[in-house]
């Protein structure tokens, strides 16, 4: 059954125009497509090629050629393969279709990639804030958003005090008592005194 | 005592009243107060609840400083669960901005006295998340840190030598940050609204605890939270509706929809 599905996947995607496919190993396969027919793939995909989970929709933002792109990574069960779907858009409008109506989980990737990139879903149930809810700048994760810049001008630094090192080290530094010291004492100290003695003399000088 | 004289008193103009008398705990004629006074400090710093607010990788650093191999305990250190019972607020770790609200509701639940130990270089200036847009660089911006312990991330060796040191200071009286978030409140609220926005709101009222403790001075009030004031939202009554009939008749359901549409008109009608 399931090698069935995958001789008749390949044979079919292969065949389709203007699917770029490559299997990149027995459990992965890379499809780049246009925009406009990715949905159509994906339905195909999930109504007859067995690829009910979608893993995830990651989004990179390929500046110098003005266009994000989209992975969407789908499972099959029955097929144990791994289908990454590409695919570009441009990235001046920042709109595209949302697969919430084939996959569920899509709203909550959809949602993260709207906060983070500015891209809008059509289609899409939810699309306000989800994890940056104090965010009033623009969509960080564009490589055109200057994370430097914002921090310097969002928030202050703490001042370099000299003095708090001053008070550190004339308290004898970080370390009270060094291991090796300690170490040293209870062996001169097995020999003379008690070792009860030692440890409460060492206790005061914590 | 020292420290108790240098409040400052808020005494009614039109009062013809001695304030020290009036106030009846100023003037102190027990000459046992002072040692009364010692015992107190004394105690409290050694008896202290621990709440640690675990945000980042600094708290990996607790359990060991806690647990039999380096023993809190013995210090009178202990854990606690709660923000109200407890005295040492512990933020361990870096501090996102959705984090710091947190912080600060929890804060301003904890009863005073209350400490606040910045445990790593994150607390600090931010440590390896300098460069974060979401991450808050300075906590003592945003509410009074008492100690910080630097280090990425301090040995538990650290955290112990820490809080021995805040105990020292909570004995020796010089551990009192926790008067300058009543005493400055305008400034640290200020900063609060620069990150959260104008409309941030706490539902502890940190005004009339100021003014509770005596504490209440010119920098408690101010243009922040005179803006605290004017996005205050009034308190609605919560409205919650029961449904008996659903759980205990699941057969009708029909006819429960029915009565209870009817119950509600006849409320509505009643009122």
């Amino acid at each position: 059954m399931s090698n069935n599905i995958v001789k008749w996947l390949d044979q079919l995607v292969a065949d389709v125009e203007g699917v770029g496919y490559q299997r990149k190993s027995d459990r992965r396969i890379r499809m780049d497509v246009a925009s406009d027919t990715l949905p159509t793939l994906l339905e195909l995909l999930r109504g007859r090629g067995s690829y009910v989970h979608l893993s995830a929709i990651s989004c990179v933002d390929w500046i110098e050629d003005d266009e994000f792109e989209l992975v969407y990574h789908l499972w099959s069960y029955e097929s144990n393969t791994l289908v990454s779907a590409h695919t570009r858009i441009p990235r001046s409008p920042g709109i595209y279709l949302s697969v919430f109506d084939l996959y569920h989980p899509a709203a909550f990737f959809e949602r993260d990639i709207h906060e983070m990139f500015g891209l809008y879903f059509e289609g899409s149930p939810d699309m306000e804030r989800f994890i940056l809810t104090e965010w009033d700048g623009p969509p960080p994760m564009r490589k055109d958003f200057d994370a430097e810049a914002w921090v310097n001008r969002k928030f202050n630094f703490q001042d370099y005090h000299p003095d708090w090192l001053k008070e550190l080290e004339e308290e004898g530094g970080g370390v009270a008592i060094r291991p090796d010291e300690v170490r040293a004492k209870k062996k001169a100290g097995d020999s003379k005194t008690d070792s009860s003695k030692i440890d409460r003399s060492g206790a005061n000088k914590v | 005592m020292t420290e108790i004289k240098d409040i400052p008193v808020k005494v009614e103009a039109d009062s013809g009243k001695d304030p020290v008398s009036d106030l009846g705990i100023k003037k102190r004629t027990n000459p046992l107060a002072n040692v009364f006074d010692e015992l107190i400090k004394f105690c409290r710093s050694r008896s202290l609840f621990m709440l640690h607010y675990c945000t980042g990788c600094g708290a990996i650093e607790l359990p060991p400083a806690m647990t039999s191999r380096f023993d809190m305990e013995r210090l009178g250190i202990q854990p606690m669960v709660t923000p109200r019972q407890a005295d040492i607020l512990l933020v361990t770790g870096y501090v996102s901005v959705k984090t710091l609200k947190r912080i600060i509701l929890t804060y301003e639940q904890m009863s005073s006295p209350k400490y606040v130990v910045g445990i790593c270089s994150c607390t600090v200036n931010g440590g390896m998340y300098w460069q974060s847009y979401a991450t808050a660089k300075k906590l003592d911006e945003y509410m009074p840190v008492d100690l910080y312990i630097a280090g990425c991330m301090p040995r538990p060796e650290a955290v112990m030598e820490g809080l021995k040191k805040l105990m020292n200071d909570i004995k020796s009286g010089k551990a009192s940050n926790w008067k300058d978030y009543y005493q400055n409140y305008d400034r640290y609220l200020g900063n609060q609204q620069h990150l959260f926005g104008d409309n941030w709101q706490t539902p502890s009222d940190v005004i009339g605890e100021a003014n509770n403790y005596e504490l209440a001075g010119p920098g408690t009030t101010g243009e922040h939270t005179a803006r605290l004031e004017e996005y205050q939202r009034p308190l609605e009554p919560i409205t919650s509706h029961f449904r008996i009939g659903e759980t205990v008749k699941e057969n009708d359901s029909t006819n429960n929809n029915n009565n209870d549409t009817n119950n509600n008109n006849d409320k509505k009608g009643g009122e």
